[in-house]
């Protein structure tokens, strides 16, 4: 299902390591967003609100009801014309596209709410995650998707490799399973498994450029999620309204990363769910900054347990920025927390 | 003969409710990707048709004005949503009523001057002589089966494509969740005009296949559209199955009206009896027949 030997002759014309030329920003995953002003009719949702997302960790976007942190994700996303500012993906403004241009870009979104489609099966929401790949067949021409943070960062360990490997490739498919690639154990994602190197079974596809290629490479990053999240393989032709809540927002994350983003924007993922569902959650955003080295933006209304696992933090009051510091500082201020962060 | 009467009446009814399917097929198609209510939908098509018998007039082939029809129909759906529906888009539902009621009248005016506002009669691909099973009068030609299959085999193509393609699926999840679609990378604007133009093409087909037993003027459609809007709601205007079946038990209700009353009483009977079903569908199940988990725009 995936790519094969003649990836090699993909890496020529740029997947891979090649990212750097994507157009967008492939020297950095990094999201600054700067001096941005958005807002609905009358009501100025964010004043010229700056904030920087490192490429690679997880930024919490922390703060009460109505601070502006739904909105901030919507503008970043396109789905709220910012009235100015700027959204820079690894430097290339993006602000005022649309959201079908900026997810291609590598800005996925993932909303409140897990926004599954209930009347489409599993798979079929699945899919949905894919169509900003480049069309089939008839287009073939066209470049491979936009290849994921290991684009970037093909300097990690494994740059070079990188040609044989390598569907439409995505997050950390080139470089990135930090430490982990090999490990391949049962919580590792599968891209742990290709990152080591392991072209898995068959070669044949042949890059993304043939429909076949393009079929097998879609087939291919589909087997991937269901590897990383079991449940959602059991349930492909399950209509999405028959899953848990737990497993909804499994859906909606594996079908935000077959986008391949470099950028990966959640909005209160653990909203509705239960502790120890919640947990989970958590523990795979994690997993996807650590081991997939996506740049994360976490809106979260739980504070407290946002940053537990966040790098960095960002407080939003009535649409302006009262504080950005690493998490464990923070965490640590208590007038903070007291004031807009309610523990 | 009762039975044979009874069988000549359902299958004409059968027939007719095919024509009524389609043009209901169109209305939902349209309702699920735009929430809009399209009453230009018999205008579109009564302006397709003339421009089908025009076509035939000038080469002598039916088959050339009923390709014509379909084209036109796809172009002329299409062309309508991106000049004047997209506008109406995201603003309150009224604009968009009437931006459609504007439009049925504009091309109504327009066929008027452009085709002139008398009855013409339209011609049939097959003969309209009553079939007859050893002797005994079916109630249907082959025109009939001709119209059943037309848009039997339209309405499984579209299903198909619905259902196994990519496009199919771009259309489904643009018309569940736009935000999502869009998120996804979907180009939600390009997949609706796409949706007006298939719109545009049943539309087409009723209208060209319709027309023989209605003559064709300016107005001919407004009954049909009244009957197929009729079928929609009976079905649930967001089930392209229900708009099937809703057009076929409205056809087969008109029919027996029509038919067992007989005579012009009959004629006007029918219009009256499908506001009366519409009337009782919408008091006893408001979502229609068809109406499963609420489905909802978020």
């Amino acid at each position: 299902m995936s790519s094969g030997p003649e990836g090699a002759g993909r890496e020529a014309d740029g997947s891979g390591g090649r990212a750097d030329d994507d157009g967008v920003a492939a020297a950095s995953a990094s999201l600054a967003v700067e001096g941005l002003v958005a807002g609905y009719g009358e009501v100025i949702a964010l004043d010229e609100v700056t904030v920087t997302a490192e490429a690679g960790v997880i930024t919490a976007v922390l703060g009460a009801n109505g601070a502006g942190k739904t909105t901030l994700l919507r503008a970043v996303s396109g789905l709220v014309r910012p009235r100015r500012g700027r959204v820079l993906l690894g430097g290339t403004d993006v602000a005022g596209r649309s959201p079908e241009q900026i997810v291609r870009a590598g800005i996925a979104h993932v909303p409140e709410g897990q926004g599954v489609i209930p009347e489409l099966t599993v798979e079929e929401n699945l899919r949905i995650g894919m169509m900003s790949w480049p069309a089939r067949g008839i287009w073939g021409g066209r470049k491979p998707p936009p290849r994921g943070v290991g684009g970037d960062g093909s300097s990690r360990e494994q740059g070079g490799s990188g040609g044989d490997r390598s569907p439409p490739r995505g997050v950390g498919g080139d470089g990135s399973p930090r430490e982990q690639g090999g490990s391949g154990g049962d919580r590792s994602p599968p891209r742990g498994v290709w990152g080591d190197g392991s072209p898995r079974e068959q070669g044949g596809s042949g890059g993304d450029r043939s429909p076949r290629g393009n079929r097998a490479a879609r087939a291919a990053a589909l087997d991937e999620e269901y590897a990383r999240f079991k449940p959602l393989a059991d349930r492909r032709r399950k209509l999405a309204s028959t899953l848990s809540g737990g497993e909804r927002q499994m859906l909606v994350i594996a079908r935000a990363l077959l986008a391949r983003p470099r950028v990966l924007l959640l909005d209160e993922p653990s909203l509705g769910l239960a502790p120890r569902v919640m947990a989970q959650v958590m523990d795979l955003v994690v997993r996807l900054s650590r081991e997939d080295g996506l740049t994360i933006v976490l809106v979260e209304q739980n504070a407290r347990s946002a940053l537990s696992i966040a790098d960095h933090g960002v407080v939003l009051n009535l649409g302006r920025v009262v504080a950005s510091a690493a998490a464990p500082t923070l965490a640590a201020d208590v007038a903070l927390r007291h004031h807009y962060l309610g523990f | 003969m009762p039975v044979v009467e009874f069988l000549q009446f359902t299958l004409s009814g059968i027939s007719f409710g095919m024509i009524y399917a389609a043009i209901a097929l169109s209305l939902v198609l349209i309702w699920r990707g735009t929430r809009v209510l399209n009453y230009a939908q018999g205008g579109m098509a009564m302006f397709t048709t003339f421009i089908a018998i025009e076509v035939i007039y000038h080469t002598h082939n039916y088959w050339a004005g009923f390709v014509v029809a379909l084209a036109a129909g796809m172009v002329l759906g299409a062309a309508c949503e991106i000049t004047v529906i997209r506008p109406t888009l995201g603003r309150p539902p009224l604009n968009a009523v009437i931006v459609t009621i504007g439009l049925l009248i504009l091309l109504e005016g327009l066929a008027g001057i452009l085709f002139g506002g008398q009855y013409r009669s339209f011609p049939t691909a097959f003969s309209i002589t009553g079939l007859k099973v050893s002797g005994t009068p079916l109630g249907v030609s082959r025109f009939d089966v001709f119209v059943v299959v037309a848009v039997l085999v339209t309405t499984l193509v579209l299903a198909v494509l619905f259902r196994y393609t990519a496009a199919g699926l771009r259309m489904r999840a643009a018309a569940f969740n736009a935000t999502i679609a869009r998120l996804s990378g979907i180009r939600v604007a390009r997949v609706l005009t796409v949706g007006w133009a298939l719109a545009g093409l049943l539309g087409a087909l009723a209208g060209v296949l319709v027309s023989p037993s209605t003559f064709l003027y300016p107005n001919s459609m407004d009954a049909i559209f009244v009957y197929g809007f009729t079928a929609a709601v009976i079905g649930g205007l967001d089930s392209p199955a229900g708009a099937v079946v809703g057009g076929l038990l409205l056809g087969v209700a008109l029919s027996y009206a029509g038919g067992y009353v007989g005579g012009s009483v009959g004629a006007n009977l029918t219009p009256l009896i499908a506001l009366g079903i519409l009337v009782v569908v919408l008091m006893i199940r408001p979502d229609g027949l068809f109406a499963g988990a609420r489905m909802r725009r978020v």
